[in-house]
């Protein structure tokens, strides 16, 4: 008699540490549906709300038809990955109108893409991003740190207390989502998450929101992410000498690049490759060998695609 | 099949079939059906009328595959059902359906094993006497909050139950569902609850109920927790500041405000009980809060705005209805004269859930700082696209405290706006409760 109600998904505030180290998804089984991808501290994310410097950003695709990468530093120790394509139109325009370095904040869906090896790379694509101020920038970190922290929390409470059902976490004082969110996550990865790195996290906000404080939890400085970061590495970093390493970084772009289901197009992902240091001939020998060993195909002769 | 199940069933016959049978020639062939035969009972129904009725009989017989059902029985899944059952309560409304005003019926049925609300969606003449029994056929059943509604639309009948008199047992309460609750928690579909709380504010309405004059007593009541609007039909001589316990009050939800009523069966009683009321300020609460809720008077959120959606800026509304109107034409007044007015439509995320909300002119051009002659001049020059641009761009990304009655559809939660301001929060102060709660548990 009545729809269900169709609330707007939440806009998780959530470090770039946080969300890049998530690899379990919850694909939509109905159409419409939304997809989620759940942090190790549960956090079950449809949308988040990032903020941070802007620290570079490149059109892949062409002046028609942009497709923006950009990366977002949080300044809590990661990096967010922000692509913005021509779904998203109103980013789209913002996004050619920003002049990096400055600060910015951005809403929109977090989208995550497995390589062949079993590693997961996240994105966000912006609904919307603007410029912002140091203040605004501010009480973001100061949002994520409180979320961390009460994601950290719950997670403690959902593992300590055995077979809690998402009643119980309820009615300890967690909104719906954060239950039915950390008790995914306890049930799909394989081990605890390790708080040291999430307590990095709020360190490193505490030392940005009170720099006259000298804020220590025992961890040192320089923060390491996840090596899920490390493969996003900048134009011309990519080690030329490992043939295995070229060829994870040629199998992500042309799972990027297909943005339609038709394929990567040759001549972009030509463009892209010679970015990250890949020459065309190298690259042509990279392809071959992915076709060779089944990995990759061209439904025609200007497209590349996965299998 | 025992005699009083099968009452029913032989009335329907009697009226169906009239003289063409006598009382001892249908006992007869039931029997033989049902006895002789062990068929069921809508076949022999049909048997017989087909027998000593002829076929226009029959096809104006839509019951064939109704089954006849007690009202504990339902289980909300029945699509053709027939009951026999007394009327409790009953009111006529107007409703809207798609644009179109229409009239219902409405109320509670009951019969010796339980009570259900139901509807009757094309009463046409049909009208139903308070307290008289009937036989309600072809009726439709769903569950709204884990509870059967009885739906009679236009395959059903409503038809003297033929003297047949259903006793309805004096309603037992369950204990459990009275329990004392706070105001905060109310929402819809709770049924009965008991609340203690403190009296803000009365109203006196005289309204017309069915023709006939009654006086309303209404206002709205607060404990720490939340407030909500109370109405009364009786005069229990609330005034301001009092604090009552309601024993036994029912809510019913208007748009998903949750409204309390105490009705006859209600108890109210002064108690000395002091409590800081939410008093006459707004309720802070966050957006998962309300999401669960559904809707509530006088609410604060915090958050940030993630979205400004179609519909915002420049538009005219109608100088009759001051509905909105688009391309110059008003969907129930058509062609006008549009009034120039200016508004935003905006999504707000506390990181809990997110909320639509309307914000009127003037709180629009507080918060964009755009005052509505520079957007109409802005339009002249440029377009209002680009006014709805720039009012999007000045506001995105900002932190507001808005306060507003929140009602929900089925996209979710809405908050018409009553006051919105821009704020910043104290960093520092936040962070170093943060700090030391951090500190200290490591």
């Amino acid at each position: 008699m009545n729809a269900p109600v169709k609330q707007r998904e939440t806009a998780w505030r959530v470090s770039a540490v946080e969300l890049n180290a998530s690899t379990i998804e919850i694909k939509a089984e109905e159409e419409k549906a939304p997809s989620y991808v759940v942090s190790r501290l549960g956090a079950k994310m449809n949308r988040v709300l990032i903020a941070g410097v802007l620290t570079e950003k490149e059109n892949v695709g062409g002046a028609d038809d942009p497709m923006w990468k950009s990366r977002v530093e949080d300044g809590l120790g990661g990096n967010f990955f922000v692509n913005v394509g021509h779904y998203q139109p109103e980013a789209s325009a913002a996004m050619a109108d920003l002049e990096a370095p400055c600060f910015v904040a951005a809403v929109g869906r977090v989208r995550a893409y497995t390589a062949d090896d079993g590693r997961v790379f996240v994105s966000v694509r912006p609904e919307h991003i603007i410029k912002i101020d140091e203040a605004a920038r501010k009480e973001w970190m100061l949002e994520v740190a409180k979320s961390t922290w009460r994601r950290l929390k719950n997670v403690k409470l959902a593992a300590s207390s055995e077979d809690a059902k998402v009643q119980d976490l309820v009615a300890e004082g967690l909104t719906e989502a954060e239950a039915e969110g950390v008790l995914y996550a306890l049930d799909s990865y394989d081990s605890m998450p390790d708080s040291s790195v999430y307590l990095k996290v709020i360190q490193a906000a505490c030392r940005a929101l009170l720099p006259d404080r000298n804020v220590d939890f025992g961890f040192a400085e320089g923060v390491d992410g996840p090596d899920e970061i490390e493969m996003e590495s900048g134009p011309g970093s990519a080690d030329k000498g490992n043939h295995a390493e070229m060829e994870d970084l040629v199998l992500r772009l042309i799972g990027e690049l297909d943005e339609d289901g038709k394929g990567a197009p040759r001549d972009v992902l030509e463009r892209r490759a010679e970015d990250e240091g890949i020459g065309s001939i190298e690259l042509e020998e990279i392809t071959n060998s992915l076709m060779d060993n089944g990995l990759i195909y061209e439904p025609n002769l200007r497209y590349l695609k996965l299998i | 099949m025992e005699m009083d199940e099968l009452t029913p069933h032989i009335q329907e016959l009697k009226r169906v079939l009239g003289d063409k049978i006598d009382d001892e020639q249908l006992m007869a062939e039931l029997n033989k059906y049902l006895n002789e035969y062990h068929t069921g009972i809508e076949s022999a129904k049909r048997g017989i009328i087909r027998k000593y009725g002829g076929g226009d009989v029959v096809s104006s017989f839509v019951t064939a595959s109704s089954v006849v059902k007690k009202i504990k029985d339902l289980d909300g899944s029945e699509q053709n059902v027939d009951l026999i059952a007394k009327v409790v309560f009953v009111d006529s409304k107007e409703i809207t359906v798609k644009g179109l005003s229409k009239r219902i019926l409405s109320g509670i049925l009951g019969d010796e094993t339980g009570t259900a609300s139901f509807t009757v969606w094309e009463p046409g003449e049909t009208v139903l006497e308070k307290g008289t029994t009937y036989s309600f056929r072809n009726c439709y059943c769903r569950l709204w909050n884990d509870k059967v509604q009885i739906n009679l639309g236009n395959r059903g009948k409503v038809e003297s139950a033929g003297g047949i008199t259903v006793n309805v047992p004096e309603r037992t309460i369950d204990v459990s569902s009275v329990a004392e609750c706070k105001i905060g928690s109310i929402k819809e579909g709770m049924g009965s609850v008991t609340v203690t709380g403190k009296i803000l504010s009365t109203e006196v309405r005289n309204v017309v109920v069915k023709g006939e004059p009654r006086t309303v007593y209404s206002g709205i009541i607060a404990d720490d927790t939340g407030k909500i609007q109370y109405s009364a039909w009786s005069d229990h001589q609330l005034k301001e500041g009092e604090t009552i316990c309601v024993k036994n009050a029912y809510i019913r939800a208007w748009k998903s405000i949750p409204q309390l009523n105490i009705g006859d069966r209600s108890e109210v009683t002064r108690v000395d009980a002091v409590f800081d009321a939410v008093g006459d300020s707004s309720t802070q609460r966050t957006i998962a809060e309300i999401n669960r809720i559904g809707g509530g008077l006088d609410i604060r959120v915090q958050g940030m705005i993630v979205d400004v959606r179609a519909g915002s800026g420049l538009i005219k509304r109608c100088p009759q209805c001051n509905r909105s109107i688009m391309n110059g034409a008003c969907s129930t007044h058509g062609t006008v004269e549009g009034i120039n007015d200016m508004r935003m439509k905006i999504v707000v995320d506390d990181g809990t859930g997110a909320i639509g909300a309307v914000i009127n002119r003037a709180d629009t051009e507080k918060v964009t700082g755009v005052k509505m002659s520079a957007a109409e001049q802005l339009a002249s020059l440029q377009g209002e696209g680009v006014v709805a641009r720039d009012l999007t761009a000045r506001v995105l990304m900002k932190r507001v405290v808005m306060t507003g009655n929140v009602m929900s559809d089925n996209f979710g939660p809405n908050m018409i706006v009553h006051s919105v301001d821009i704020v910043s929060e104290d960093v520092e102060a936040e962070a170093e409760k943060l700090l030391a709660e951090v500190e200290g548990s490591l």
